[in-house]
């Protein structure tokens, strides 16, 4: 039996055992919160509703995408271990990297569908109040997809090294610093301040740049996006995706898993 | 008939030492440890708690990596790991499973894992599912299942791809008197399929019930190996218990057999009253107890 048939066994029952938990229950309660928030904000706008109701989606889609990936992402290992479920599958011929890439393959698919659903309801209500949907509109969901990957990949790394706890505060941390890191190196303190430009470079250097994945206020004011930006960006996001699943094989295939 | 020995696993002067945390000091879970494994034959993993059985089992799966010695598979099991795995059915201890999948599907996934189909597992489900006594609770989610439920659909699991060698982890543990038994059962029956059975467990009397050979360690460390026949025919484990009468109160005295005479007529000698004396063997827990 092929390592890619384990691969996808793998992600489909990680698919089945969260579609089962009902997790993605919230999502429907996103969305009928979104209705609700489009619905009051209609009442308080002139102009352009579809603006409100696009800008409205996709700020919760973002929020959702990365609540999921970062609610997933810290039990990719430490559930599997309480329910020594790991133990099940290890001792079977399936390889460590194999269980891994299994495991990422299936939460990524269930982001994917979390997406989905929220962007179909946002693209519904957004043309329902006249809205024209743009390549740059589409392309923004696509980064979002994105950005919730990599954090999915990051949380996951992050899980393999340190407790639940310590997972979530770090990830929060260099996901806020991920998208303050290029705003905060315009201010004039760090102009002002080469050793702490420096140091801003080596962390914009070493750990992922969140703010590059954030297409929404280009949708938002209609702005004209290079291809070469667009791109650009999404390569940027898969080369880390794909370092970060490494870097968790790596560490996965050297862990006492006691 | 020329009756050749040969071992399933074999573990040459394992030592396992942990240190994962970085001010405390390194815990020696198992200090060269050697042992075998016979093949076809059912072998029980004696220890108390903490006695570095689950440590061994978890080198043994390559859970964990051990620090020095080393771990042998027969070449019956394959070559590679893949081979030598497809061919080992384990199960952990306490172990909860998917709690949002239902027993089949649990099946299915473990069963996808090994190459087998739908068809094929359902076939083995029909095979074992009602020795197990688990059939009832097949569709439902995982997390409605007992304990002893979930030893059952758990070893269920474990038998679904015919593997050789069956390692439990404490599978006994947490079961009623009446779920031992039936467990103790098919641990026999698998036995007589021709599979080697290697299994954990601090409860004596239930490795004593079942086993043809016993490992017993202690701190890491080997304490015994070989037959229960034979550590119980070996031992001094016969035994005389003499109960006799002292200020009004019956006292029981417990004496090896060869020291039976001396005892009687030393309590003769000092006029104390005998009120029984009986021949009584010490079971392999006894034994232990002993060591």
């Amino acid at each position: 039996m092929s390592e890619i048939k384990k691969i996808l066994t793998i992600s489909k029952f990680t698919i089945k055992e969260v579609i089962q938990s009902k997790i993605l229950f919230n999502v429907i309660f996103l969305g009928l919160f979104l209705l609700l928030i489009t619905a009051i904000a209609f009442k308080f706008t002139y102009g352009s509703p579809s603006r409100i109701a696009l800008d409205f989606g996709l700020g919760t889609l973002s929020l959702s995408a990365i609540g999921i990936s970062l609610f997933m992402g810290i039990s990719l290992i430490s559930n599997e271990l309480e329910s020594r479920t790991i133990y099940m599958i290890l001792s079977r011929p399936v390889k460590r990297s194999s269980f891994i890439i299994g495991k990422y393959l299936g939460l990524a698919l269930v982001v994917l569908l979390n997406i989905a659903i929220l962007a179909t309801l946002t693209l519904s209500v957004f043309v329902y109040t006249g809205g024209d949907i743009s390549s740059l509109i589409i392309f923004s969901l696509v980064y979002i997809l994105a950005e919730a990957l990599l954090m999915l990949s990051l949380v996951g790394v992050l899980s393999l090294i340190t407790n639940k706890v310590m997972t979530v505060i770090l990830a929060i941390t260099i996901y806020v610093i991920g998208h303050a890191i290029a705003a905060a190196k315009t201010t004039t303190l760090v102009k002002i301040t080469p050793a702490l430009a420096k140091l801003l470079d080596f962390y914009h250097f070493i750990l992922p740049g969140f703010y590059k994945l954030n297409l929404k206020d280009l949708v938002l004011y209609d702005q004209k996006v290079s291809d070469l930006y667009i791109y650009g960006n999404l390569l940027y996001a898969c080369l880390y995706i794909f370092f970060l699943t490494f870097l968790s094989i790596f560490i996965f295939n050297r862990k006492n898993l006691d | 008939m020329l009756f050749k020995l040969f071992y399933m696993i074999t573990f040459k002067n394992v030592t396992k030492i942990f240190k994962s945390e970085l001010f405390t000091k390194p815990f020696q879970a198992l200090d060269d440890l050697s042992f075998e494994v016979e093949g076809g034959k059912v072998t029980g993993f004696l220890g108390a708690n903490g006695a570095g059985k689950t440590t061994s089992l978890k080198i043994l799966m390559d859970f964990v990596r051990l620090t020095k010695g080393e771990v042998e598979f027969s070449k019956e099991l394959g070559n590679t790991n893949h081979e030598i795995f497809q061919n080992i059915g384990f199960l952990p201890e306490r172990a909860y499973y998917y709690p949002h999948l239902t027993g089949r599907e649990f099946c299915y996934y473990m069963g996808g894992l090994v190459g087998l189909t739908k068809n094929e597992v359902n076939q083995k489900i029909q095979q074992w599912a009602h020795k197990f006594k688990i059939e009832f609770a097949l569709d439902r989610k995982v997390r409605t299942y007992s304990k002893g439920m979930l030893q059952r659909i758990g070893f269920l699991v474990t038998l679904l791809h015919d593997p050789k060698v069956i390692i439990l982890d404490e599978p006994l543990s947490g079961l009623d008197p009446i779920g031992r038994k039936e467990l103790k059962d098919i641990i026999v029956e698998v036995k007589e399929l021709g599979k080697t059975v290697f299994f954990s467990s601090h409860i004596v009397s239930d490795v004593e019930e079942v086993c043809d050979r016993v490992i017993f360690i202690k701190d890491g460390r080997l304490v015994y190996q070989g037959g229960v026949q034979e550590i119980l025919d070996k031992s001094d484990s016969l035994v005389t218990e003499i109960k006799y009468l002292e200020n009004e109160r019956i006292q029981t005295l417990e004496v090896s057999s060869s020291l039976k005479s001396q005892k009687l007529q030393e309590l003769i000698g000092s006029n104390k009253e005998i009120v029984s004396v009986n021949n009584k063997r010490l079971t392999l827990e006894e034994i232990f107890y002993k060591v």
